[in-house]
């Protein structure tokens, strides 16, 4: 049984994703820094995940599998970083109190590594979610 | 000189050489701007209705039947539309009985509300730039968000009270929940919050300030933030959506911690506004309907309410009309599937997960590169600027004017 | 930016002295200062078994030896494009103080540093106050960056 670590997300900006994100929505390049979680070095052992390991991040608004990435901040186990994207807004709530603001920098979700066959969730996987 | 309409600094120093159809050289551009101005060569949306490419005219007159055959249409976007395509959209939305919702909503409107009104005391960055000493990015990392930011106003330039500018004369500080690249460029003044932990920092600066022992964080280094603040001449706040989405309904605290810095010496805050006209929106539609956001003109009279939102709304609309925005991409899955399962219309210069999604796609002009107008910047300051490329595409302004007289 | 240990690794470690120098560890040094070329270890480019260590040595050193002669290292694709050192930097600030020094895009031509299509250029290095007989340590633009894109060796 694989382990699970639970972990409270937050949405951050990174302008490499922005760049890539104003030029196609649909490339790989902005999927790629998009589709990625990056997480502590702690977290990082204990899930026995390296770099670029497949991670199925997941809760109760949704799920999706992206790239696991070892962070270069100081110690933060626990918590997250994912940049704001359609990936992390698979995970986000739209159920607030009225008025509220969701909750993009405060996602609490589950993250399990998947079988070498899974792949990173594409954009048109997300689109068709969308659309059913 | 052209205008970056990247983000909201509005940068208006930009050099930018255009031949055989491509930007071949392009000077002081960031490379978000960089990015922003390139995306005008890439993915650029055609008339459609359905997936199906058809003429202009018809994608305008399938979008004016699907607003007018509403019973309650949702028009959502603006923060990336010019003042006058914003003044467009509440004229026909006044004519529709239409919701009205901006990004703010989800963003710097709980915010934006108050330095409106005058309740937080605020300033230009030109102010910034030449009298402030002390900077504070709180829950905003600009070196990602607004590139230029420290260094046209808020840490690097020299301005006329600065001479000695940052390597004598100005601090910055960052309260962040994560070392970001700004907090890098601050390291001597880095506070790490936890997520939500904003409240009870802002709590224990004003006990230190108040003389008290802070509750949370290192005593040491609160109480040298203390001093800091207080020795401060003139200081400028810039709160983001990291201080914003964690305070939420506890605002009235910032009120107080900005309240009380201001009987010790000068402080301003200026909201770090993402898009390039988001401000304009909220002050256009203040001045029009006497609300920042999510206003109803449902009975005739604009109303406001949370229920007005675009979040809300995108679950009681039967219409929604989308410019300059992809909501799709950047709103909650729950409230990005309420508005795919809309008969969507989408104006916008690029294809998005929303045109994609849309029953009827528009394509516009790129405001800044083929079409002028005004916004508003970040700090209020109004901007006006000529478009640098010639085309035949239809401003939003034009757009909307179009659908408004066809029905 | 690598050191001079990691260079001295990839050398072959005899200290034989063919460079001029009389150690590996001094021949390291003078790589990372310039003041050597890799050709003048002639046993690591003349003996098949240094072959692995001759091509990772010039790997790393290929960055060091297109450094201007300043030592003045960009990496376009960690800049970000603030502009943060060309307004910091001293040269800048003398050549335009009424441009780069209050933070607008430079116009002049006498400045080092100025962001173009998204990323920072370095021209007139020869007016970089690291360089010449009466050169600083000035490290305004390097530490000024937010991404390490700038640096010196």
């Amino acid at each position: 049984m694989a382990a699970e670590v639970q972990v409270t997300i937050v949405t951050v900006r990174d302008i490499f994703q922005d760049e890539a994100g104003r030029k196609s929505r649909f490339s790989d390049e902005y999927k790629n820094l998009s589709a990625l979680i990056i997480l502590d070095k702690q977290d990082m052992i204990r899930l026995e995940a390296k770099d670029g390991q497949k991670l199925l991040v997941k809760n109760d608004v949704g799920s999706v599998i992206v790239a696991a990435r070892t962070s270069e901040d100081d110690m933060h186990p626990g918590l997250a970083f994912m940049y704001n994207s359609p990936w992390s807004n698979q995970l986000v709530s739209d159920v607030v109190c009225e008025g509220s603001i969701p909750e993009f920098k405060n996602i609490k979700a589950t993250l399990s590594t998947t079988e070498e066959n899974m792949n990173i969730t594409r954009i048109s996987e997300l689109q068709a979610r969308m659309q059913s | 000189m052209a205008i970056c309409t990247g983000c909201s600094l509005l940068c208006e120093d930009i050099v930018a050489t255009y031949e055989n159809g491509a930007l071949t050289h392009v000077k002081n551009l960031c490379r978000k701007g960089h990015g922003h101005f390139q995306a005008a060569f890439t993915e650029r949306t055609v008339p459609m209705i359905d997936g199906e490419q058809v003429t202009l005219d018809s994608a305008i007159a399938k979008a004016a039947e699907i607003l007018k055959s509403a019973k309650s249409p949702l028009l959502y976007g603006w923060s990336n539309s010019t003042l006058e395509a914003q003044a467009a959209g509440i004229k026909l939305a006044e004519k529709l009985g239409a919701t009205m919702d901006g990004t703010s909503s989800f963003c710097q409107g709980i915010l934006m509300e108050r330095i409106l009104s005058g309740k937080i005391p605020s300033c230009t960055l030109d102010d910034v730039r030449n009298y402030a000493d002390t900077s504070i990015f709180w829950g905003s990392d600009p070196s990602s968000s607004h590139p230029r930011h420290l260094s046209r106003f808020s840490y690097y330039p020299r301005g006329e009270k600065r001479q000695k500018s940052y390597e004598e004369e100005r601090t910055c500080i960052v309260v962040d929940v994560r070392k970001s690249a700004t907090a890098r460029l601050c390291s001597n003044y880095y506070f790490r919050v936890a997520p939500g932990g904003d409240a009870e920092f802002m709590e224990a600066i004003l006990a230190v300030l108040e003389g008290k022992i802070p509750k949370v964080g290192d005593k040491k280094k609160m109480i040298e933030l203390g001093s800091r603040l207080k020795k401060t001449k003139w200081g400028a706040i810039f709160p983001g959506p990291g201080m914003i989405y964690s305070l939420q309904d506890k605002m009235e605290l910032f009120e107080r911690l900005v309240a009380k810095l201001n009987e010790i010496t000068t402080f301003k805050v200026i909201p770090m506004v993402g898009h390039y006209n988001m401000r304009g929106f909220n002050e256009l539609m203040l001045e029009k309907t006497g609300f920042i956001n999510s206003v109803s003109f449902k009975g005739g009279a604009a109303v406001h309410g949370p229920e007005h939102s675009a979040m809300a709304a995108a679950k009681t609309s039967d219409a929604a009309l989308v410019i300059g925005s992809d909501p799709l991409s950047a709103l909650p899955f729950g409230t990005a599937h309420a508005l795919a399962r809309l008969p969507l219309i989408a104006i916008d210069p690029r294809r998005s997960l929303t045109t994609d999604a849309a029953k009827v796609v528009i394509p516009s002009a790129i405001s800044g590169l083929e079409t002028g107008g005004t916004a508003v910047r970040m700090d209020g300051v109004k901007i006006k600027f000529e478009p640098i490329i010639d085309t035949n595409l239809l401003s939003d302004e034009q757009i909307l004017t179009r659908i408004m007289e066809a029905i | 930016m690598v050191g001079a240990m990691e260079i001295y690794m990839l050398l072959p470690k005899t200290n034989c002295k063919k460079c001029g120098l009389p150690t590996c560890m001094a021949f390291a040094v003078g790589l990372l200062g310039r003041e050597k070329k890799v050709d003048e270890c002639t046993p690591l480019i003349e003996e098949k078994k240094y072959e692995a260590k001759l091509k990772k040595l010039r790997e790393v050193m290929a960055p060091i030896e297109n450094a201007s002669e300043t030592g003045l290292i960009i990496h376009p694709e960690r800049c970000f494009g603030c502009g943060n050192c060309v307004v910091a930097c001293p040269v800048n600030v003398a050549a335009e103080p009424t441009r780069s020094a209050v933070g607008l895009g430079p116009e002049s031509e006498k400045v080092i540093l100025r962001v173009e299509d998204g990323v920072v250029v370095a021209n007139n290095l020869k007016e970089c106050r690291r360089f010449g007989p009466n050169k600083t340590l000035c490290n305004a633009c390097t530490a000024t960056c937010p991404s390490k894109a700038i640096e010196f060796v």
